[in-house]
């Protein structure tokens, strides 16, 4: 057993714990963050941030969309900082009435804070989404929501990453509630939701750690993993993926179900594929699920199902998990997600993101992310 | 004192009439004072002509347009909806005190007891105490 092992078990396990401190921590912040007025400028709410805080945005974007009527897009820090407002003309202020929500736990990530930086040069109320109110970010934004995170532990990215998913949330449910799309008792309801999120999770983390630990070794010799999911199962899909990838170092990548009919169904060698699946029996994607289900039989690759259904798929490829409303699935994801990555590295004695040392060195203390020449105006903007 | 609980799925007038007669009859008085109280901020107890459901509309509008949701009120905990709901709420009030005669409930022909909802919908609570012989 690699001797982190144990650590990230007892993270992982203390994750439920945590849930109800961030509703507690996070709400009061989330309620006082934008004024009334504010809020019902909003015309379009972007969410972007880069690696774990973009898949966050990405997991969180459906709720949001639902929750307040408003156009909701979460899109990636390199496309809202270099072509979002690529060939807007100088001081046009096309981004009047957007919202844009960045993302970054350190709020030291290069192209998050570029991307505040431009988007509020273009009109845009920008909004970092951080849990250091002192950092670049808070500085370029307008508007800052401090996140709390109690010790992150040492799995990398979970506690922080649930952090940012409770912002997200607690912001978009503050924003549909004040602009009336929503009663404040339904507010009231899905915040506690979100808090109560502890007991299937709790639960989760009982039912996956066997059967995850089981699945690793069985597919320890893979190189290569699919994580697929549609809908808020994207996210939880992406998280999965960069999991795996931080983890065990093997190429691991995220897709939607519908699109892996397009081009992930091609890859050769599919018995070296691992793949597994976001497949919720209540999922709006749910018959195009099943059908992937039997594609992934006939191509006999290695696959299990994250299912909520025991009748959902064959016993042999399914592991069920509890209920949950669909848009919690990015979070109850975490678990599957987190574990699986573990026990992986564990059973490969994969150093966490190649121990930032010999080729990866560059990447200590984040530096390539945070050290990349920040380009605070478009080219056509300048001299 | 009789606590009673009702969804209400909009805003405006709601009759709690019935409710509050089986609370009279339920005490066994028969001459004192009947108080309907309302434990909420953004809603209100009111008397009304019940004989057209028009004229409902008519009161919920007119108190809408004295005092519209607006976005610039300086209470922000909550939503504007909320915010306008205590104005109202202050305005009409929390309670009303009814006469008791006879084991009857002193009320004209076209009076009823409306629980009047500035915030909905929310599950709500109204209570009713009987006093006297």
């Amino acid at each position: 057993m690699n001797q982190l092992l144990p650590d990230f078990l007892s993270h992982i396990r203390s994750l439920p714990a945590l849930l109800p401190r961030l509703v507690e921590a996070i709400e009061p912040r989330a309620r006082r963050v934008l004024s009334t007025p504010e809020i019902y400028q909003v015309r379009q709410i972007i969410l972007t941030g880069s690696g774990d805080s973009h898949i966050a945005a990405e997991s969180a974007a459906p709720a949001l969309r639902t929750w307040t009527g408003l156009p909701v897009q979460a899109l990636k820090a390199m496309d809202v900082a270099r072509y979002l407002t690529q060939g807007m003309k100088k001081h046009s202020q096309h981004l009047r009435g957007a919202l844009v929500v960045c993302v970054s736990h350190s709020g030291e990530a290069a192209r998050v804070v570029e991307a505040a930086q431009r988007t509020r040069a273009a009109g845009a109320r920008t909004l970092a989404l951080t849990a250091n109110p002192d950092s670049r970010l808070s500085r370029a934004a307008t508007n800052v929501l401090a996140l709390a995170v109690p010790d992150a532990g040492a799995v990398p990215g979970t506690s922080s990453y649930c952090a940012s998913l409770f912002g997200l949330y607690l912001l978009g449910l503050r924003i549909a509630e004040v602009r009336l799309c929503i009663s404040m008792d339904t507010a009231n309801a899905l915040r506690h939701e979100l808090t109560q999120l502890q007991v299937p999770m709790a639960h989760a983390i009982e039912v996956c750690e066997k059967p995850l630990a089981a699945r690793a070794q069985a597919w320890a010799h893979c190189r290569v993993a699919d994580i697929l999911g549609s809908g808020p199962g994207a996210g939880a899909a992406a998280y999965g993926a960069a999991k795996l990838i931080e983890a065990t170092g093997i190429h691991a990548v995220s897709q939607d179900i519908e699109e892996f009919f397009h081009l992930n169904y091609f890859v050769a060698e599919p018995a070296e594929v691992a793949t597994l699946v976001f497949a919720g029996a209540g999922s709006a994607a749910a018959s195009r699920t099943r059908e992937l289900s039997g594609t992934l039989q006939d191509l006999g690759r290695p696959f299990l199902l994250l299912t909520d259904d025991a009748r959902f798929g064959l016993p042999e490829h399914s592991l069920v998990l509890p209920v949950v409303p669909e848009w919690l699935t990015p979070l109850l994801g975490v678990v599957p997600a987190t574990l699986l990555a573990a026990f992986w590295a564990d059973r490969t004695g994969a150093a966490y993101f190649r121990g930032h040392s010999g080729r990866w060195r560059a990447s200590q203390s984040g530096a390539l992310v945070r050290g990349s020449a920040i380009e605070p105006k478009a080219k056509e903007d300048e001299g | 004192m009789n606590t009673y609980t009702l969804a209400t799925d909009r805003n405006g007038l709601f009759d709690i009439t019935p409710q509050v007669l089986a609370a009279l009859r339920e005490s066994g008085i028969t001459d004192g004072l009947l108080v309907v109280s309302i434990p909420h901020t953004t809603a209100a107890v009111t008397v009304v002509s019940h004989w057209d459901p028009l004229g409902l509309e008519d009161i919920d509008d007119e108190i809408r347009r004295l005092v519209p949701t607006r976005v610039d009120f300086k209470h922000q905990a909550d939503t504007p909806q909320d915010a306008a709901g205590h104005v109202k709420a202050a305005i009409v009030g929390h309670s009303r005190t009814f006469c008791v005669d006879k084991g009857e409930l002193v009320l004209g022909s076209s009076q009823k007891i409306f629980f009047w909802e500035f915030d909905g919908p929310r599950r709500r609570t109204f209570h009713t105490q009987v006093l006297g012989k």
